[in-house]
């Protein structure tokens, strides 16, 4: 009996933790997609094309937003960047980060990409014809419209603020511009994801 | 001494901007336009209005809000310029990302993180208030 008592003493902790531990999956913070949507394009980027799904790393986050943007692009960026910044390194190998301009006529894919890798060199920044961006964001169905309009290089353009979370081709996971800066909440979803 | 009180009354029935500085954010080279944040105070009588600002390092200062609305459920963003920002006596206007901003607009260089930008508000009464304000990542 006596022999036995520390081996008593390490199931009932066992059964204890058991019941203390949180069961069932993750419950997520951002918009969970009930039938994930397959998704692809291609646009350009500083070194030539690039395909959605030729991406290597298997979550990639999509931000459409517009250079000269000071306000609303930066804060959803500098979001993601912490959100970045705070996943493991392993997770990071998994995780990609795309700025996607809407505003075509004045972001080139090398503006756009030096935009994007201001706010993390990782980060990844295209464009593309008018009308590729246009199918694209029919795709996300992200909104956008040139806005005070004063004269062909002087506007600003009002654009859907939601980062799209996709995962092997399926877009997954949504993220309004209040949620993506709850860094912590964000982080969690993407470990649930990887 | 009726005549002092009187003239400290005048001058009390004034409005009196006070700033407290936040940042101006750094963006990179490529980008033309930056961001200015700061909390203005009115700590006078009467309303104040801002109306203009200028700085050394842009062409022009102007004033922003940002504009919400929902399409297809989700929120899309924006900003409209503003052609004044109204400080009612003992209120304040707090720019910050989201809400109001400053955009400097036609960067004459590239900002440095760290450096220092000197922006003057200007107010209808005639009031002048300098603000300096930190270049900062965030």
């Amino acid at each position: 009996m006596k022999k036995a008592l520390p081996f008593l003493l390490l199931l009932g902790l066992l059964l204890l933790a058991y019941f203390l531990v949180p069961k069932g999956g993750h419950s997520f913070y951002g918009t969970r997609l009930l039938n994930p949507k397959p998704v692809d394009f291609t646009l350009q980027g500083p070194k030539g094309p690039v395909r959605l799904a030729e991406v290597r790393e298997e979550v990639v986050l999509l931000f459409f937003g517009f250079v000269h943007c000071p306000d609303v692009c930066p804060t959803t960026l500098l979001a993601l960047k912490r959100a970045y910044e705070a996943l493991p390194p392993k997770a990071q190998e998994r995780v990609r980060v795309i700025f996607v301009s809407v505003d075509p006529d004045r972001d080139t894919p090398e503006i756009a990409d030096q935009y994007a890798k201001n706010f993390h060199p990782s980060f990844l920044g295209l464009s593309g014809s008018p009308e590729a961006i246009q199918e694209v964001a029919r795709t996300f169905g992200v909104y956008y419209q040139k806005a005070q309009y004063r004269g062909p290089k002087e506007y600003l353009v009002d654009h859907t603020a939601t980062t799209f979370v996709v995962q092997k081709g399926k877009l997954v996971l949504l993220f309004s511009p209040d949620k993506v800066e709850a860094t912590e909440k964000v982080v969690a979803d993407l470990q649930a994801l990887l | 001494m009726r005549v002092l009180l009187l003239l400290l009354l005048g001058s009390l029935a004034w409005g009196k901007p006070v700033a407290t500085p936040g940042w101006v954010r750094l963006v990179p080279p490529v980008l033309k336009d930056t961001a200015a944040y700061l909390t203005l105070e009115n700590r006078g009588t009467t309303p104040l209005r801002l109306v203009g600002a200028e700085t050394e390092v842009a062409q022009r200062v102007s004033f922003h809000r940002d504009h919400r609305e929902h399409r297809h459920g989700q929120e899309v963003l924006g900003m409209r310029p503003l052609p004044h920002v109204d400080i009612p006596p003992g209120g304040k206007v707090v720019f910050r990302p989201g809400g109001y901003h400053l955009m400097l607009e036609g960067l004459k260089r590239p900002l440095k993180a760290g450096e220092k930008v000197a922006i003057t508000l200007r107010f209808q009464d005639g009031t002048r208030l300098k603000v300096l304000l930190p270049v900062e990542m965030r």
